[in-house]
């Protein structure tokens, strides 16, 4: 008894005078219940029942400290014992309110009233949760039943029409009938109400789907088709002639004609709006996520200020903030529904987890979740944490056949001051899992300050570079391009200059400022190589790097021709280089052709990154390939193996960021042609640049 | 394409509900649709104590099953089965003895396509597609005979069923089609809406199910005539009475309000 941490047996003996009295709550609750309720037990087995729940929650009031998760437990077995409904809580919540805090055995119990409000609070949260997920069940199963009656009847010719006029009437569901060609034979009035008007048949069924939808729509319709299984379902949203989307979910079969041939799909919708009205409601209501059953975002904020405060601060809290990584694969691949279930099993995986400390799992959106631990000398460090957590998650887990294995990447703060902002603390929880995201997946990254920093400065330097510029701070420098062979001077690019930070381009791109200091960028080299010409002191080719911004600006064209005939620079003498990640948009594909046939050299910098690159060599007039520097410096094989398919389209290489004589001649074995970087010469101004050569 | 689509049935009436689903909504259920719901909520309006009725009519399922196992009955025929819910009579039975064989008969085909996923698994249980006004048809169904054995007593069913046949159909003569065709030592559950025990709220009630697109009318009786429904089996104790006095067992069995104990007749006989 010194112990306070220690439980009190679930059930006291049942003669003393505690047992009776738990005995006699029992059965009043059961009576009070069996005249509300519908389910499968005898009374006996309900008194039993009962009593039983009665004990755990007893027994949680008793505990040091007060824990209300079994309340909230007894609530969702209340729903799993049958149809107990709001009647059936009222009851619970009316007979167990007053109940308990009348039973003699709490009377020393420190703060019961407060205990007992916080358990029925959490029971009737575990029950509207549980019937919540029941209602669901129930008509999803009864989807499934008007499905599979229609699916019959379609089958028995001889009572179809009839049976199928049954079906087809019988619900609010939209049902429609499908050509193999996708556009609509007939559709009931239902799906009039849906969608706000009566598709017209002969109208393509994709031209109800949303956009947002049409991927997962298309590909439900494959797997339809294909018959992989008797019927498809996905979540999805239709369009509605108000503009609005209705969101349903939409449940197609194969129907075949009597010779067994596939002849139509069958497509029912269910309309979800209400359901997903009702979840929205129950979300905001409560601290609780609905599908998951864990904590929310928002009640683990509160939760966050806390423990920040309550920390033993020898120890302090570690924060995690994990992301599901290839989620959306997921989802798209086998559908949402599938995706709820794997959400479901990574919560109860990562509550079972970290059931040893005293932890806080919740679910953030989609597929994100947050931990926050509070540290004690036996808690493992974080690198165990997430060992433990991605080996747990990597053993397949079977929904609806497939068997799913996931890796999680996460942002941790570890040991944060107790003073900090809740809200800020999960800022940097998130930032640290963008940066853990950034390349790789399933790996976790801690906070750094002064990752944080750099973003910041970044952000600061990005603000001040238009009065920078305005005021002569940031200039153009030239290097050499030269000829890995020989080191003679194939070309000179000009870049852009500024003493507070060497990514200069790159944050102009951040800010759209770069539009306007690139075509000064060219419009000053293309000036100092005409000069330079005039004078006969160099006659080269001048190269200019474009952003992703500029590569895609849809007056590229004419900043580039304005440039040249201000300055006179002959088209030829010019070449551009855009990075190959943005010829997948229109704009910069074009742009880049049209400069092309204007007689511009066009080079792609990035190059050998992406499954495309190659192919956009033989599609697009290409001069010259630019390999990026951490490939350079890596002196990576697959990027050498490129070079011989390169060079048979008749485009030439280019390494970027030569820093060694070692590095240059092993690209040059490679068979690489031109290179630049420090080894080559450094960016230099125009007077400086011209007295090295 | 159109002439390919000669079973669509165009022009078809939306929103019927379906008495089934009706009476899984009032139970509690969701297995229900929005029309079936609609009609359901408006009755209750008008006998806000039909959720106890409809829980009453479950408890004297359980508890009449519970009597013919005790009499050593292992086989049931369940006319009007609707959507199979929480304790139904395979979850009675068979929880007693696993071997008791079940085989229900609905018309609906969206009750029947439930009945079907709910019980695939269950050798021992079966669902029938067919109207309980063709006895022949119902006798004769291959799964009606594989699985009941018409030599050993039988549990036949018809709860919450026969006012929903119209006097026209002659529901006399199809319950006594379907007594011949039982063994002696079979017995009949039944429960039918009572006509002279309750009051007019119960008549606006039938109103709404009558003027409801639904196929199903209701056909309320007296106790003489559910009475004369039982011809050929002797009631047992205590013979045709309230739903909720045939034998309770506990609390539940009862309704709080004395009228909703009334609301339905309820009696078993056996054949001898």
């Amino acid at each position: 008894m010194t112990n306070p941490n220690r439980r009190p047996d679930a059930a006291p003996p049942p003669d003393t005078a505690a047992g009776r009295a738990r005995e006699a709550l029992a059965r009043k609750w059961s009576y009070l219940l069996s005249s509300v309720i519908v389910v499968a037990l005898s009374r006996d087995e309900l008194d039993a029942e009962l009593s039983a729940q009665l004990d755990a929650l007893c027994a949680a009031l008793h505990g040091e400290p007060f824990d209300s998760a079994p309340f909230e437990e007894a609530g969702e077995r209340l729903v799993a014992l049958g149809y107990v409904n709001e009647p059936g809580l009222r009851r619970t919540v009316d007979v167990l309110g007053k109940g308990l805090l009348a039973l003699e055995e709490f009377h020393a119990v420190d703060q019961l009233p407060v205990r007992v409000v916080g358990g029925i609070g959490a029971l009737t949260c575990g029950f509207t949760i549980a019937r919540a997920r029941v209602i669901l069940d129930q008509q999803e199963s009864m989807q499934r039943s008007l499905l599979k009656a229609a699916r019959d009847a379609q089958r028995d010719q001889r009572q179809s029409e009839a049976k199928f006029a049954g079906i087809a009437s019988s619900s609010t569901n939209g049902i429609l009938i499908v050509g193999l060609d996708g556009k609509l034979a007939w559709g009931n009035d239902s799906i009039g109400d849906i969608l706000g008007h009566q598709p017209e048949p002969g109208t393509r069924l994709v031209e109800l789907i949303a956009p947002q939808s049409i991927v997962v729509f298309r590909e439900m319709m494959e797997r339809v088709l294909a018959e992989r299984g008797e019927f498809e379902r996905e979540p999805m949203q239709l369009l509605r002639d108000d503009g609005e989307f209705a969101r349903v979910t939409l449940t197609a079969s194969l129907l075949r004609d009597d010779d067994g041939k596939p002849s139509h799909v069958l497509v029912m919708a269910d309309d979800d709006t209400e359901l997903a009205l009702l979840q929205g409601e129950l979300r905001r209501q409560s601290l609780h996520d609905v599908l998951t059953g864990l904590p929310n975002r928002q009640f683990f904020t509160t939760h966050l200020e806390t423990v920040l405060r309550r920390a033993d601060p020898e120890f302090g809290v570690t924060i995690l903030h994990l992301d599901l990584d290839a989620f959306g694969l997921v989802c798209n691949s086998l559908g949402g529904r599938v995706g709820e279930h794997l959400l479901q099993h990574v919560a109860r995986r990562l509550r079972a987890l970290t059931s040893r400390e005293q932890a806080m799992v919740a679910r953030f959106d989609g597929d994100e979740f947050g931990i926050v631990v509070e540290n004690t000398a036996s808690t493992p460090d974080i690198a165990t944490m997430m060992a433990a957590i991605n080996t747990d998650l990597g053993e397949p887990t079977y929904v609806d056949e497939h068997g799913l294995a996931v890796s999680v990447s996460a942002g941790v703060v570890h040991r944060p001051s107790p003073d900090i902002d809740p809200t800020e603390l999960l800022r940097m929880a998130d930032l640290a899992l963008r940066q853990a995201k950034k390349d790789q997946r399933g790996q976790w990254q801690l906070f750094h300050g002064n990752q944080d920093t750099e973003r910041r400065r970044d952000h600061a330097l990005a603000v001040v570079m238009p009065g920078a510029w305005e005021q002569g701070d940031i200039g153009v420098c030239y290097r050499p391009v030269r000829v890995l062979a020989t080191g003679e001077l194939a070309g000179v690019e000009a870049l852009l200059h500024w003493d507070l930070s060497d990514r200069c381009a790159e944050l102009a791109d951040q800010t759209g400022l770069i539009l306007p200091m690139g075509e000064w960028l060219m419009r000053i080299a293309a000036g100092q190589a005409q000069w330079w010409r005039q004078r006969g002191e160099l006659d080269a080719q001048f190269g200019v790097r474009l952003t992703r911004h500029q590569a895609t600006d849809a007056d590229l064209v004419s900043r580039v021709a304005k440039v040249v005939e201000e300055t006179g620079m002959p088209h030829e003498r010019l070449t551009l280089c855009m990075p190959v990640g943005v010829l997948g948009v229109a704009d910069a594909a074009e742009n880049l052709s049209t400069l092309a046939a204007r007689g511009v050299a066009i080079a792609l910098e990035d190059f050998g990154l992406g499954p495309r690159d190659l192919a956009w060599l033989s599609e697009l007039p290409i001069v010259s390939v630019c390999v990026p520097k951490d490939l350079v410096r890596r002196q990576d094989p697959r990027s050498a193996a490129l070079v011989p398919a390169v060079h048979e389209l008749g485009v030439n290489i280019c390494v970027d960021g030569i820093e060694t004589a070692e590095q240059a001649k092993w690209w040059a074995e490679a068979g690489a042609d031109l290179a630049i970087g420090a080894h080559f010469g450094a960016p230099l101004d125009a007077g400086e640049f011209l007295k090295n050569l | 394409m159109a002439e390919t689509q000669d079973w669509v049935p165009l022009g078809i009436d939306t929103n019927v509900p379906s008495m089934a689903r009706v009476y899984d909504y009032i139970l509690g259920g969701a297995h229900n649709f929005a029309a079936d719901r609609e009609v359901g909520s408006q009755i209750e309006k008008l006998v806000p104590g039909l959720p106890s009725v409809a829980r009453l009519n479950r408890r004297f399922l359980g508890r009449a099953v519970n009597f013919l196992m005790d009499q050593g009955v292992r086989q049931f025929l369940d006319i009007g089965s609707g959507i199979p819910t929480v304790a139904n009579v395979h979850e009675v039975a068979q929880n007693r003895d696993p071997a008791a064989r079940i085989v229900y008969v609905d018309k609906d085909p969206v009750a029947v396509a439930h009945s079907e996923l709910m019980l695939s698994g269950n050798e021992n249980a079966a669902i029938v597609q067919a109207d309980m006004r063709d006895p022949e048809a119902v006798l004769a169904h291959a799964e009606v005979r594989r699985l009941l054995d018409f030599d050993r007593p039988i549990g036949l069913l018809m709860l919450l069923m026969l006012h929903w046949v119209p006097d026209e159909d002659d529901p006399r003569k199809l319950v006594a089609a379907y007594r011949d065709a039982l063994p002696a030592g079979s017995f009949i559950v039944m429960t039918h809406v009572a006509k002279d025990q309750i009051d007019e709220s119960v008549d606006k009630a039938a109103e709404v199910v009558n003027r409801s697109k639904s196929a199903d009318q209701m056909h309320m009786r007296t106790h003489a005539q559910v009475s004369a429904l039982f011809d050929g089996f002797d009631l047992v104790e205590p013979g045709l009475v309230g739903c909720g006095e045939w034998r309770p067992d506990g609390p539940g069995d009862i309704a709080d309000e004395a009228s909703m104990n009334m609301f339905l007749y309820a009696g078993v006989g056996r054949k001898d």
